[in-house]
């Protein structure tokens, strides 16, 4: 069961609204001793754009790795488009419409371009299952194209591109691969201004079209004001705001995180907080094997 | 990773060389092209050892000595393959030696038992194969570092050897001493057998290296194992499946070094310095121990020059103390003109 809320704390229950393509209620998910995430509930409605919030170790990317089939979650539940959701492996939640970008990209330093965008989604010859290596590069130069993206050449190892490139090339595998919801972790963070501007647009255009809902993690909040419908922020490992992006503001956001550095200074000093403690400051970043390999 | 800005490029795998303007001289161009394929380096610090061989000594240049060069170079093209396959991982299989000197004695066993001569051969495959299971389980699922799982199963097997064996050599089924029949002139007795088998496999294994699923996955496992992960590789499967190739093929050179030899002899001695060379041939060949780069032809060419070199310095007369002293030398010396010229094929820094 999800742990219990420290006084004085706001936790978001469980919503939902009718055209919900993803819910997810009551998940809690601990690394032995460490508590990454307690009680969360969210919803993604059709065609929406989530923004997920929160401080570092708050316990976003343990959740879209929930979301993503990388880990799986303790206790609670989820749905997709109204049937039970639990995916086996990355593979699986693939396979249910669901792909991520993750915080480390998943890129292969020593693969092109091209076998980078198609990892896990080869194009190969029949009958022997040797790799269509033409047929890749083709759609990759017209997948890049699509997004505007501008990669020199395609048979670089990836080592060889900027950080922004490199971002460009996780986000542009997950876009052109034909999921519906479509999970970003912090898909800014390497990007200068102008890489930055041109992921927003597409994701901007993947909204107007109205095909994939999409959740991200962002920190800028004048991204999440530009790009997203409603933003929810995590904190200790459970969601305490949970409104558009029209009802709230820069200052309201920035406001619940510094009460929430407040409270825990005080919990801290009066000797009884080792709980909130323990939650808020050793989550871990990257625990760095899946649940659900095999 | 040495990343560098400038123009020049790396092929990938399975991607064609690059591009580059024609420089004024054609041997340079030639020469340069060469030295960006990943089998560059040791390409030319073979050459180099023929031709300074081919120079200094009168019969280097022979039949003969070819002949006397393919039971030691062979055997180990194939072996190294296997252990590329595990090296471009980024980790190690130190049983493969163990596992060669094994398979035998269990194919004898199994023959001994009434078994006819190809079930007992393939069943003494499939008990290599499950070592090779037995090993990847240890790495992938229990978590032990490849190094010294496996150097667990190489004492295990080199003592389960000489138990099974009562140290003392045994005649392997299917072979006659001064008598070869069609079962030995395939596998190992006959004087090109091994030779086919080194480069048909090496061929093969290349293709599947850099133009299959299994290729690129297994440098994405070696190169971020967590990333691959995230993308959805099942990293432990190609973990597994690795170190279950580098067994069989390891179990299948004891097999074919036996039926050549006609007789299987309990020496662990032996079998572990055929581990050192494949490590030294991979290596050699262009792999790095670091993993998610490595190339199997490279490992055969390895072999090749380990090979050239022992009988090279055996025709210059070497003597015999003398012969693993200059063959460590060298090997040094190889390694440093493989990372010099590494060092100009990346552009800069530390290959």
């Amino acid at each position: 069961m999800a742990e219990q809320a420290f006084a004085g704390e706001h936790i978001v229950g469980p919503a939902e609204a009718p055209d919900d393509v993803l819910r997810v209620e009551h998940v809690a998910k601990r690394f032995g001793p460490i508590t990454a995430i307690r009680d969360i509930n969210l919803h993604l409605r059709k065609g929406e754009v989530l923004a997920l919030l929160g401080d570092n170790g708050a316990g976003k990317s343990t959740m879209i790795k929930i979301l993503s089939g990388f880990h799986k979650p303790d206790t609670g539940t989820m749905w997709l488009k109204g049937e039970p959701y639990l995916p086996k492996s990355v593979d699986d939640a693939r396979a249910h419409g669901i792909d991520t970008v993750f915080q480390d990209l998943a890129l292969v330093d020593q693969l092109s371009v091209y076998h980078n965008l198609f990892l896990r989604r080869e194009r190969v010859h029949r009958p022997i299952p040797f790799l269509s290596n033409r047929l890749m590069k083709r759609e990759a130069r017209k997948a890049l194209d699509e997004i505007g993206i501008n990669i020199p050449s395609l048979d670089v190892p990836v080592a060889r591109l900027s950080g922004g490139q490199r971002q460009a090339i996780a986000v542009a595998r997950t876009v052109s691969g034909d999921a519906d919801i479509i999970l970003l972790d912090e898909p800014l963070a390497a990007m200068g201004a102008k890489e930055g501007a041109m992921i927003l647009d597409l994701i901007a255009r993947l909204k107007a079209e109205g095909n994939v809902s999409i959740v991200m993690i962002l920190h800028n909040y004048v991204h999440v004001f530009a790009a997203c419908d409603r933003v929810s922020l995590i904190q200790d490992g459970v969601i305490v705001l949970d409104k558009p992006t029209s009802e709230t503001s820069v200052d309201e956001l920035t406001e619940i995180v510094v009460e929430e550095y407040r409270r825990a200074r005080l919990a801290e000093r009066s000797g009884n907080g080792a709980g909130a403690a323990g939650a808020s400051s050793a989550a871990p970043a990257n625990p760095t094997s899946p649940d659900t390999a095999e | 990773m040495a990343v560098t800005s400038g123009a020049e490029t790396r092929p990938a795998p399975g991607g064609p060389a690059p591009r580059r303007a024609p420089a004024a001289g054609g041997a340079l161009s030639i020469a340069k092209k060469l030295l960006t394929l990943r089998e560059g380096s040791i390409i030319v610090v073979t050459l180099v050892t023929f031709v300074y061989f081919a120079i200094t000594t009168s019969n280097f240049v022979t039949a003969n000595s070819f002949k006397s060069l393919l039971p030691y170079f062979a055997p180990l093209a194939i072996i190294a393959a296997g252990e590329v396959f595990v090296m471009i991982l980024g980790e190690i299989d130190l049983s493969v030696g163990a596992v060669y000197l094994f398979t035998p004695f269990m194919w004898h066993v199994f023959h001994h038992a009434g078994l006819p001569l190809y079930p007992s051969i393939i069943i003494a495959l499939l008990i290599a194969m499950l070592i090779g299971v037995v090993n990847g389980i240890f790495v992938a699922y229990v978590g032990i570092a490849s190094f010294v799982a496996t150097l667990g199963m190489l004492f295990l097997l080199d003592g389960l050897s000489l138990v099974i064996s009562h140290s003392t050599p045994v005649q392997v089924p299917g072979t006659k001493i001064g008598a070869v029949n069609n079962f030995a002139q395939i596998f190992g007795g006959g004087t090109y057998s091994e030779l086919f088998w080194a480069i048909g496999i090496v061929i093969v294994l290349q293709l599947v290296l850099s133009f299959s699923r299994w290729g690129i996955y297994t440098v994405s496992v070696g190169g971020n194992r967590l990333g691959a992960a995230e993308a959805g590789i099942r990293t432990r499967q190609i973990l597994v499946r690795n170190f279950v190739l580098a067994a069989l093929l390891s179990g299948f050179v004891g097999i074919l070094e036996v039926v050549r030899t006609t007789s299987a002899t309990p020496d662990p001695s032996g079998s572990n310095t055929i581990l050192l060379e494949v490590v030294a041939a991979a290596i050699i060949g262009g792999t790095l121990m670091t993993g998610g780069d490595g190339t199997i032809v490279g490992a055969l060419i390895g072999a090749l020059f380990l090979g050239m070199l022992t009988e090279g310095l055996t025709i210059k007369g070497v003597s015999a103390s003398y012969l693993d002293l200059y063959l460590g030398i060298a090997i040094l010396i190889a390694m440093t003109l493989n990372v010099i010229v590494r060092r100009v094929r990346v552009g800069s820094g530390r290959g």
